[in-house]
């Protein structure tokens, strides 16, 4: 075939499906490539809702949000595919639990890959979701009038742990069973309820069968449900309340290239953005004040389609080649069967947890154990309340900054001790003799 | 002022819905509250008192539980460390036991020497029933509170590796 000639029946071939009867009803608007169009793309397409139309031209930056919300998206994405394959060859049942995981490893095609793939994203997503709080404290992106959606995150990182937690059980191995001992066993000092809460969550006094399937139907059905809820939510609030002028804001280095950036766009997109000086949207009069929240600083906006979701689509495929290359790379770590007659040591917290099991080396449990996260998640929750200057930049809320950065760094350094510098008995140890450490 | 029917209907659907919400509560809990409240089931018989050594601790692998004896009285503890649940392994060179996640440690008759435990090991009741050892598995009785030692603290002794202490 000549090439003018293959030119030819692609374009008349793609003309026609464009113009059968079978694509208009799927698309349900023509697309052609003009301002209009590029809006159509937006409005006709249900998943693209969770999209503004357009968004400013300083979000397409990776700095601006480190895309962390996002990847975080992404790899809740990646954990409910890879755990619906897992769900095919696992039975929540103590006496066949541990096999299907040794099956999964030996006789199922790609099953080993495929758990460490779900493993990794699972850390990661952890990781992610931290970071993506500390991004946003860090931008003030908390402040009013995105105080609530704050809250709303907070409730995401208590459901990504408790995601991690449950799952934590379900090989039932002994890495498993020791590290859900410790924990369930914290719950127990929560002062009056605690015991009640235990046996809830156990049903029954020790980790055994009712244990295990009513961490599996947590882990499977009601955190899945309440996650998916709580995220709808917090991401209509993303896109209603706004973008935060830290999180938008051209900065410094940025004015160069942003108009730099800007004449390609116009390049692109001639004749139809023409930004606007200033744009108020009339939501009605109640008060001043409410009304002033509605209104925009002037920036320059781009048509989500296709310039952020292209963005989005290589942070997607980035991290999904990630997780995949961690799951060739490294086994998931399973020991031997869960063995009530036998500790092993040192028996460690998952590694999110890790902090709090070395603050419980120096302190009382309740202390430790109780009070100090609960503390932190109050004072977090609170903060935007607490917190009202709309000043957002960093360098105008030092103190805010250094006393946040100050806890953060001592949860960090608990985490790092805990993970890696404790041995048996929970002794100190040098990670370069030997490495404690099972992820 | 006299409530008005829309009041009078308002107050019915909300405290109606409270109920709802109250019985769908109650439901769940009733479904999910666990069936069993002890421990283990039964009781155990175990051989005749002169079997267990004085100064050591003999491991009852069925009852998740340790028999111990200091002259003549005879002890049932159970394994499980009263700090965060770990299985406690009994150090025969140091005559103590020693929790293997956070370090607490207790005598022979499982009474607090050190660590961040908030009191001594659990027992179940043990009696003498024709001449063999019986312990009550339904019943787990809270470890004697921190400082009321009836017992010594055994000399020191080498402490015990992960490997060495008894399984």
């Amino acid at each position: 075939m000549t090439a003018p000639n293959a030119e030819g029946i692609s374009t008349r071939l793609r003309r026609a499906v464009r113009e059968s009867t079978l694509y208009r009803s799927i698309v349900r608007t023509p697309h052609f490539d003009s301002p209009l169009g590029r809006a159509q793309r937006a409005f006709g397409n249900v998943f693209l809702h969770v999209y503004p139309v357009r968004v400013p031209d300083t979000l397409l930056r990776v700095r601006s949000t480190w895309r962390l919300g996002f990847i975080s998206t992404v790899l809740f994405g990646i954990l409910l595919v890879t755990g619906t394959y897992l769900m095919f060859f696992y039975t929540p049942a103590v006496t066949m639990a541990y096999g299907d995981m040794q099956r999964l490893r030996s006789q199922v095609g790609f099953g080993q890959l495929i758990r460490n793939t779900h493993r990794w994203s699972a850390h990661l997503m952890v990781l992610a979701v931290v970071l993506h709080m500390a991004r946003v404290f860090w931008h003030g992106a908390y402040k009013s009038p995105r105080e609530f959606n704050w809250v709303i995150g907070l409730a995401l990182l208590v459901i990504t742990l408790a995601y991690s937690f449950t799952g934590y059980l379900l090989p039932w191995d002994q890495l498993a069973y020791w590290a859900v001992t410790v924990g369930s066993d914290l719950v127990h000092y929560v002062p009056v309820i605690g015991g009640w809460l235990r046996s809830l969550l156990l049903g029954g006094v020790t980790i055994g069968q009712s244990a295990l399937l009513r961490f599996y139907v947590l882990h499977i059905a009601v955190l899945t449900a309440m996650f998916g809820v709580v995220l709808s939510v917090h991401l209509w609030r993303v896109r209603k309340d706004g973008f935060a002028p830290g999180t938008i804001a051209p900065r410094g280095r940025d004015r160069e290239v942003r108009i730099e950036g800007q004449d390609q766009m116009s390049r692109e997109t001639t004749l139809d953005e023409t930004s606007p000086p200033r744009r108020v949207r009339e939501l009605g009069r109640v008060t001043s004040s409410s009304a002033a929240t509605h209104e925009r600083t002037p920036t320059n906006e781009v048509f989500t389609w296709p310039h952020l979701l292209v963005r989005h689509q290589v942070v997607a495929l980035l991290t999904t080649c990630v997780v995949i290359a961690m799951g060739v790379l490294f086994e998931a770590p399973l020991r031997e069967h869960a063995n009530v007659n036998y500790t092993p040591e040192p028996a460690k917290a998952p590694w999110y947890f890790v902090g709090i099991q070395e603050l419980l080396a120096h302190f009382d449990p309740v202390v430790s154990g109780v009070l100090a996260p609960a503390a932190l998640f109050v004072i977090l929750a609170a903060l935007p309340y607490v917190d009202r200057d709309p000043a957002w930049e960093p360098q105008a809320r030092r103190p805010l900054v250094a006393t946040i950065g100050m806890v953060a760094l001592v949860a960090l350094a608990l985490t790092v001790i805990g993970a890696f510098f404790r041995g048996p008995g929970w002794a100190f140890v040098l990670p370069w003799e030997h490495l404690y450490f099972e992820p | 002022m006299t409530p008005t029917r829309r009041d009078v209907l308002l107050t019915g659907w909300n405290v109606g819905t409270g109920l709802l919400a109250t019985a769908a509560a109650w439901t769940t809990y009733e479904a999910l509250a666990p069936l069993t409240e002890g421990a283990g089931s039964g009781s155990l018989t175990l051989g005749a008192p002169d079997a267990f050594r004085d100064g050591t601790a003999t491991f009852v692998r069925e009852g998740h539980l340790y028999v111990t004896r200091i002259g003549d009285e005879l002890f049932a503890i159970s394994q499980k460390c009263p700090h965060l649940g770990c299985r406690v392994p009994f150090c025969d060179t140091s005559s103590r036991f020693a929790c293997p996640c956070h370090g607490s440690s207790y005598n022979l008759a499982g009474e607090h020497l050190g660590g961040p435990a908030p009191r001594g090991m659990d027992r179940h009741p043990l009696a003498i029933e024709d001449g063999r050892v019986v312990v009550d598995l339904t019943q787990t009785l809270d470890g004697p509170p921190l400082g009321s030692r009836r017992f010594g603290v055994p000399p020191d002794g080498v402490a015990c590796e992960s490997g060495d202490a008894k399984a």
